[in-house]
């Protein structure tokens, strides 16, 4: 954990002359291929970006048995449009390519939801973006750092918790329908929640 | 700079994406007042992150990525795009829920004090309303039968428990009473989402209540 707080910059040599190899180097990789989206509009780079991602967000998709087949590829579909579509926005400081990839699959999912619905609503999931970003860089790698961390502490957390964090994350559930559908009380799915949260992101607080 | 903040329970539904359009709006709306919570919300989208790279990989059909590569010269649609002339200086979601147009908003009288906007957002459970308060004024002491959030989005007032600011986030649950009034020298606004109406509890305004019925939509 003592040249942790290196991982992020650059590899930096050890005692032992070689190399400690950045814990993120997978998501580096899917970083510097989103950065080559947004700045030349590489097909090569978005199709292997494309073999990785879209089947993770199809599984994304069908959590919780939420949208059809159909559906699921319609939202593959979507998503990766909007991927390239918005490349040139990914900002490998500030942000993994996993969450970025998230916070679009979520919001297509639930534009989805509300469309399948037939959901009358005058705001769209991209008017939820903020605008104001450009104050915030000097907390950009504590970001990124604190992704590779929250990937690392999952495998730890107790199954029960997993399990509810899951839900709430992959299916969308609220706090109240995550309770419903695992016949616990409130209280319990909320503690549980924010148990999980706590040791994910001891960070949090800092 | 916001001191009152949604409570992590609400951050984290808001960051999975599990909060309806109206309670998401609000939390949206803080967001563009406060970083901190800006930050914390960010984090908590990594742990989305961190999820979906967990996920068991579905196959996707080379049709798919065909139909994609297909449509990748296709113009972007088209996005909102705010009004150059809006001077709201509210939170851009709520300047895209009223075009822009504060002056042309419906303003109902409720008490001498106290008038109420309702803004659609298609949530067929939560009332979206703007509060004004006269500066100085009073909201008559209420319950609310469900939650109640509010954001402080001009001037500021006080109540039993504090005093609260521009960007200030209040979550109040069921049956707290409680009795509002406007600080001095500035009419306040505030944004209320509501599951449930108000309810006035002292006998003089209790006659009001049922033009309060909640307006959901």
């Amino acid at each position: 954990m003592a040249n942790k707080k290196d991982a992020g910059n650059a590899p930096a040599a050890n005692g032992n002359g070689k190399w400690n190899i950045p814990t993120g180097r997978r998501t580096d990789e899917w970083s510097e291929a989103l950065v080559l989206i947004g700045e030349s509009q590489d097909r090569g780079a978005f199709t292997r970006f494309f073999r990785h991602f879209a089947p993770l967000i199809k599984a994304f998709a069908l959590s919780g048995s939420s949208l059809s087949a159909t559906h699921a590829d319609e939202l593959v579909q979507e998503v990766m449009l909007k991927v390239w579509q918005k490349a040139g926005g990914f900002n490998p400081e500030k942000a993994a390519a996993s969450t970025w990839v998230y916070t679009i699959a979520r919001n297509c999912r639930t534009d989805m939801f509300r469309r399948l619905q037939k959901f009358d609503t005058p705001l769209a999931s991209d008017d939820f973006e903020l605008e104001s970003e450009e104050e915030e860089s000097f907390v950009v790698l504590h970001t990124r750092r604190g992704a590779e961390r929250v990937r690392e502490l999952m495998g730890d957390l107790p199954p029960d918790q997993a399990q509810i964090l899951a839900k709430v994350y992959m299916e969308g559930k609220s706090h109240s329908e995550a309770a419903a559908e695992l016949d616990l009380p409130l209280g319990t799915v909320k503690s549980r929640v924010r148990l999980a949260i706590q040791k994910l992101q001891g960070l949090m607080e800092a | 700079m916001a001191h009152h903040h949604p409570p992590m329970d609400l951050l984290i539904e808001y960051a999975a994406g599990a909060l309806p359009v109206a309670q998401s709006a609000c939390v949206a709306a803080h967001l563009s007042y406060c970083q901190h919570c800006r930050q914390l919300v960010e984090k908590l989208e990594d742990v989305g992150g961190a999820h979906l790279e967990r996920l068991d990989p579905q196959p996707v059909g080379d049709s798919v990525l065909e139909a994609v590569m297909a449509r990748l010269d296709d113009p972007e649609p088209l996005r909102y795009a705010p009004n150059e002339v809006s001077d709201t200086q509210l939170p851009g979601l709520l300047d895209r829920l009223i075009n822009g147009n504060y002056a042309d908003l419906v303003w109902k009288r409720v008490t001498q004090s106290l008038s109420i906007s309702y803004l659609k957002t298609g949530d067929p459970n939560h009332e979206f309303a703007l509060y004004r308060i006269a500066e100085g004024g009073r909201i008559p002491e209420h319950t609310h039968g469900g939650s109640e959030m509010t954001l402080v989005l001009r001037g500021g007032f006080a109540d039993e428990s504090g005093e609260y600011h521009q960007g200030d986030f209040l979550v109040r649950e069921g049956w707290d009473k409680h009795t509002p009034v406007a600080l001095e020298g500035e009419e306040c606004i505030c944004l209320a989402v509501l599951d449930a109406p108000l309810r006035f509890t002292r006998l003089r305004h209790r006659w009001l209540n049922p033009l309060l019925k909640l307006r959901a939509g």
